[in-house]
């Protein structure tokens, strides 16, 4: 799949035909009888999308349409609460519009609209901003000076992952594909890159976008894309990996982290007999090792520190982050070597027959489904999923079609992700608001998603100044978007809670600084920024952070009753789960700020009673810990 | 168990893991002691940061190497057989002083093992043979941290177990972020911020209304919605504000834009007031163990745990140069916490020790790097370290020689097979925090060490 112009060319079309999507998903269905993988990059056999003819209208998005017509699908109204348990899992949180609409919908059209809106897009990968790959294309030895003019955020806007963590939390707050930006981010932290090793804002931008574009493609074609990704190569040193004495991080992590586990699993998730039977040995890691060598970078860069063949090897192309990597028959391994699931590789081969052996190996191996499963369940519902539950996905990912009384979604091919995030998403247990009471049930909210999640739910808009960096809130939270310490993500999928036999991921980065963080953000957004907003800034693009408490006000109609203003928000931000004793503590405070407090007026900006109890009940229910945990 | 020991375990998991001493165990401080674990996290080329200076050892290891290795003439010799990294210079004085030891060939092991018990254990999957997973990061780093063979059944470490067996201590310590090493069976580490970080709840004033407002976040963290994860969570916010109050301050002394700490000048000047070189994660780390140490009869317990971090040492590509900036920050910064040491008089009460994920690879790989191993060099610093000397044997250097952890002759790429446990490593360094353990504790603390009680090996590193 050496596609790289036409990765560029694709991404140019789906910025010119971003609106006609709605269009194209009806084309998309309409030649499915005929042309069964002309709609996605998502073909059972991993072939990318061709982009010949009709494929350039469907491709706002490279996983093409849900193999379901969304818009023909009836309303299955449903609560308020299973409403917002559904936002919580499948968002970064509702907002009153997203309420409204969902419980109308019910859980299953609102999947199936969310996967078949228009893919957001970083601006970095945009036609208009060509110029950003000028720090690997110009082949300028001081690009900073000679080609950007000594533009003093020179490092920040064509180095540093900043304005494209930025753009993810001004997308996360404000876009409607929240589905989608939550699976990116959920493939992000799988199939980790990370700015403590990498620099090219550009290559940020092309990486996660590519995950946004495949967020619900066949998992083979992800994890092709990903293997071939040059922002890949460069991080776990694929790019210009050598026949000779080839480097084995890469194999490593891919069989350990990005596709099967160290230790093989029953078909629901748990370790066979309870203790680890390695899947691979270090000999099979060294074979993988050796059937990805001879890829190189796209062909785009200029290295000015070397003419032709200064690199060593004149198969090697310079760094360059945009497209996908090529192979190199002179770069390539030629012994025959045994793959996983009986998969043998001949001695007589291409770098791309090899690749698609090792995406069969992968596949077919029984491994990959509950180990997929299981982590998609502990990112979007909750971190100890029953056996069970895990068994009922991993079956629809093997199967690629989740069946329910109201029909079946995904297209049949093992590895579907339209049909496995339904299987999550959809299941008894992430649904039924009896199982949520289980004592071990639920997850806690990731910071990036109880930042997103508190200004969207207060109608607000942010511009990620002073929330996105390391040094701002979300990285005080331990989670600043790509910039994970390592290939193993911000925390483990099996960090244990200590004092019990549960394991709780997103626990491993709370420090002490990291939940008064949390706390400290919800003053900062409330009683800091609040409606008039953060700080005038001169970032591109700047709005500021600010919020909204209209909405809420309204409910105040009387002194003597704060109720529906703190239920309204307790179905917002907590699923209604603050509970009488909650409710009590939360009135108790914002009932002293009365009418008589005429002072307020006097405030900067002026304030009064309504507007304080509507601060004091939001600060304390995003401070609380029934907002932190996600049942 | 005294009656103490027995109210802490039974107030943890109530309290969500809050446990701030009285006055009665300040009196004990007399006895003092701490420990200092800095984790080099991506696994560290011990080889190259302990080389070999013997002619003939190190011409196997430049053969092995190529263009990975150290040059002779650029390793700082620390005797006839042992080398120093070039950036580790620093700390070359200590090793003079006999305060800073070598241990060569350290690793997880479930027992001793030869290179012909490795083949054939090696497909056994039992962890009372061979260590899980071998070669993998997050997992080795879990055996690194709890000193056993198996990563999913102890879910603690070795460093939580020890504070619980002591009971009536302060729960281990990190500034360096989450680790299994600190965690107990229900105790938890404390992870602190950094030197400067205001560990504090922003944003109340005076006044009744504000006052009730804290009053409901108090109440609303005393609940945490009837369900393990939730009530768990609330315990680490109560724990979080109740820290805030009691070390907020301590954890907050830093000197400002390169001047003195006013609160620790002697600290301050030891680290060269954080500024330029000393201006990094892991020197910033040990800056605030210092002041933990110094100001120790306010942070209470007479049994300090520290846990230390320093990342990045994943050097399959360009590793020389990679290798050599992270080395020379750690270098600079266990030589600054030293002289900090000797400043507030307590280097004869403070061990400092590395651990890391494993070893690299012998042979270097066509990245000019080096990729997964498993034994590792390591050091052990400190005022009651029988220093200037190295414990254990240094690795064959042979490729495909009797530690060479491989079958098949195309796998052999000098993985070197531990001559010494992480549990023996860990053992004499318990013994020496907390001497005259019963045999019971240290079970408790390191279970797989009656497997090496044969073990002839000198690993009497400490002075007491």
């Amino acid at each position: 799949m050496q596609s790289t112009p036409q990765s560029v060319g694709a991404a140019s079309h789906r910025t010119r035909f971003k609106t006609g999507t709605r269009f194209a998903g009806w084309i998309c269905l309409w030649l499915t009888a005929a042309l069964v993988t002309a709609c996605g990059g998502s073909s059972g056999d991993g072939t990318p999308a061709s982009n010949s003819g009709f494929i350039v209208v469907t491709a706002s998005s490279a996983d093409g349409g849900s193999g379901v017509d969304s818009l023909n699908e009836p309303d299955r109204p449903t609560t308020t609460k299973d409403a917002s348990r559904f936002l919580h899992q499948s968002s970064f949180g509702p907002n009153a519009a997203a309420l409204d609409e969902t419980s109308r919908f019910g859980p299953r059209k609102a999947l199936l609209r969310q996967m078949d809106l228009p893919v957001s897009q970083y601006s970095y990968t945009t036609v208009g901003e060509a110029a950003r790959a000028g720090i690997h294309s110009s082949g300028s030895r001081d690009f900073c000076d000679a080609i950007a003019g000594g533009d003093s955020n020179c490092w920040r806007d064509y180095y540093s992952p900043v304005p494209v963590q930025w753009e993810f939390f001004r997308h996360a707050v404000s876009q409607p594909d929240q589905l989608r930006q939550r699976m990116a981010f959920i493939w992000s932290q799988i199939f980790v890159t990370s700015a403590r090793e990498l620099d090219g804002s550009y290559g940020f931008a092309f990486y996660h976008q590519m995950l946004r574009d495949h967020a619900f493609a066949n998992f083979r074609t992800l994890l092709e894309r990903v293997i071939t990704s040059p922002f890949m190569g460069a991080y776990l040193n694929l790019a210009d990996n050598d026949a000779q004495d080839p480097n084995e991080n890469f194999a490593r992590e891919m069989l350990q982290l990005f596709s099967i586990g160290a230790c093989a699993l029953n078909e629901d998730g748990s370790l066979l007999d309870g203790k680890c039977y390695p899947t691979y040995s270090n000999e099979i890691v060294r074979s993988y090792a050796y059937a990805l060598t001879g890829w190189t970078y796209p062909v785009g860069g200029s290295d000015p520190w070397c003419d032709n063949g200064c690199r060593g090897n004149t198969w090697k192309n310079a760094r360059y982050y945009q497209g996908a990597m090529v192979g190199k028959q002179v770069g390539h391994d030629g012994a025959a070597r045994t793959l996983l699931s009986g998969v043998a590789l001949p001695a007589e081969r291409t770098p791309q027959q090899a690749l698609a052996r090792v995406l069969d190996s992968l596949m077919a191996h029984p491994n990959m489904a509950p180990f997929i499963s299981r982590q998609l369940i502990q990112f979007l519902v909750t971190s100890n999923p029953t056996p069970d539950y895990v068994a009922r996905v991993a079956r629809v990912f093997r199967q690629g079609r989740y069946t329910d009384a109201a029909g079946s979604i995904g297209n049949g091919q093992p590895g579907d992700m339209r049909a496995t995030v339904a299987a999550v998403l959809l299941d008894d247990e992430a649904r039924d608001p009896a199982r949520a009471e289980a004592a071990n049930y639920g997850r806690l909210r990731e910071p990036v998603q109880f930042i997103a999640g508190a200004i969207r739910g207060l109608d607000g808009v942010t511009d990620g100044d002073h929330i996105a960096t390391e040094w701002g809130y979300s990285g005080a939270m331990g989670q600043s978007p790509f910039v994970p310490p390592s290939v193993f993500n911000y925390y483990p999928p099996d960090f244990p809670l200590t004092g019990t036999d549960l394991v709780a991921p997103q626990f491993g980065i709370e420090s002490l600084n990291a939940t008064l963080t949390r706390i400290n953000f919800a003053n900062a957004l409330i009683y800091w920024w609040s409606i008039q907003g953060s700080e005038p800034s001169d970032i591109p693009g700047a709005t500021g952070t600010r919020i909204s408490y209209s909405r809420w006000e309204s409910l105040l109609a009387s002194p003597a009753d704060s109720g529906p203003m703190i239920q309204a928000l307790d179905q917002m931000f907590t699923s209604g789960r603050l509970g009488p004793a909650g409710i009590a503590a939360i009135t108790g405070a914002t009932d002293q700020w009365t009418t008589s407090q005429t002072w307020l007026a006097d405030q900067n900006p002026p304030s009064n009673w309504k507007r304080e109890r509507v601060r004091t009940a939001l600060y304390l229910i995003l401070s609380s810990p029934h907002y932190q945990v996600q049942r | 168990m005294n009656r103490r020991h027995f109210l802490r375990h039974a107030m943890l998991p109530l309290a969500g893991g809050v446990s701030l001493l009285g006055a009665g165990e300040v009196a004990a401080q007399s006895d003092y002691r701490a420990m200092v674990c800095v984790f080099l996290y991506g696994g560290n080329d011990g080889v190259n940061m302990l080389p070999p200076a013997s002619a003939d050892a190190h011409a196997r290891y430049a053969a092995a190497r190529g263009g990975v290795s150290i040059a002779r003439n650029s390793i700082i010799a620390l005797d006839a057989e042992l080398g120093l990294h070039p950036s580790l210079a620093p700390l070359a004085s200590i090793w003079g002083e006999g305060k800073l030891a070598a241990l060569l060939n350290v690793g997880p092991l479930a027992r001793p093992t030869s290179l012909a018990q490795f083949q054939a254990w090696r497909d056994s999957s039992d962890a009372g043979l061979m260590p899980e997973k071998l070669f993998s990061h997050a997992d080795q780093q879990i055996l690194w941290q709890n000193a056993h063979t198996e990563t999913v059944q102890l879910r603690g470490g070795w460093g939580g177990r020890l504070m619980e067996v002591l009971g009536g201590q302060q729960q281990a310590m990190s500034f360096g972020g989450a680790s299994r090493f600190g965690g107990g069976r229900l105790m938890q580490e404390l992870i602190l911020p950094g030197p400067g970080s205001r560990l504090e709840v922003q944003g109340y004033f005076q006044g009744r209304e504000h006052g009730a407002r804290r009053a409901a976040l108090t109440s609303l963290l005393g609940d945490g919605g009837n369900q393990v994860l939730g009530s768990r969570y609330a315990g680490l916010q109560r724990e979080a504000i109740a820290r805030s109050e009691s070390l907020g301050s301590v954890l907050a002394q830093a000197p400002a834009n390169g001047t003195s700490d006013a609160a620790n000048p002697d600290i301050s000047a030891a680290f060269g007031h954080l500024a330029g070189a000393m201006n990094n994660p892991i020197a910033r780390q040990l800056y605030q163990v210092a002041k933990m140490v110094k100001q120790r009869t306010l942070v209470g317990g007479s049994r300090h745990l520290y846990f230390v971090s320093q990342g990045g040492y994943d050097h399959h590509e360009n590793q020389l140069t990679q290798q050599a900036a992270l080395l020379s920050q750690l270098g600079a910064a266990l030589a600054a916490f030293w002289s900090a040491l000797k400043a507030i008089g307590a280097e004869n009460q403070v061990t400092l020790f590395t651990e890391s994920d494993f070893g690299r690879t012998l042979k270097s790989n066509a990245s000019a790097g080096t990729d997964h191993a498993w034994g590792n060099l390591h050091l052990v610093m400190g005022g009651q370290v029988r220093g200037g000397r190295s414990y254990g044997t240094y690795p064959s250097l042979v490729i495909g020689g009797p530690d060479d952890a491989a079958l098949n002759v195309w796998e052999q790429q000098g993985r070197w097979i531990p001559a010494v446990s992480v549990a023996q490593y860990a053992a004499r360094l318990v013994d020496w925090f907390q001497p005259g353990m019963s045999a019971g504790d240290r079970a408790t603390v390191l279970p797989t060490l009656e497997n090496f009680a044969s073990s002839t090996i000198d690993l009497n590193f400490m002075t007491v």
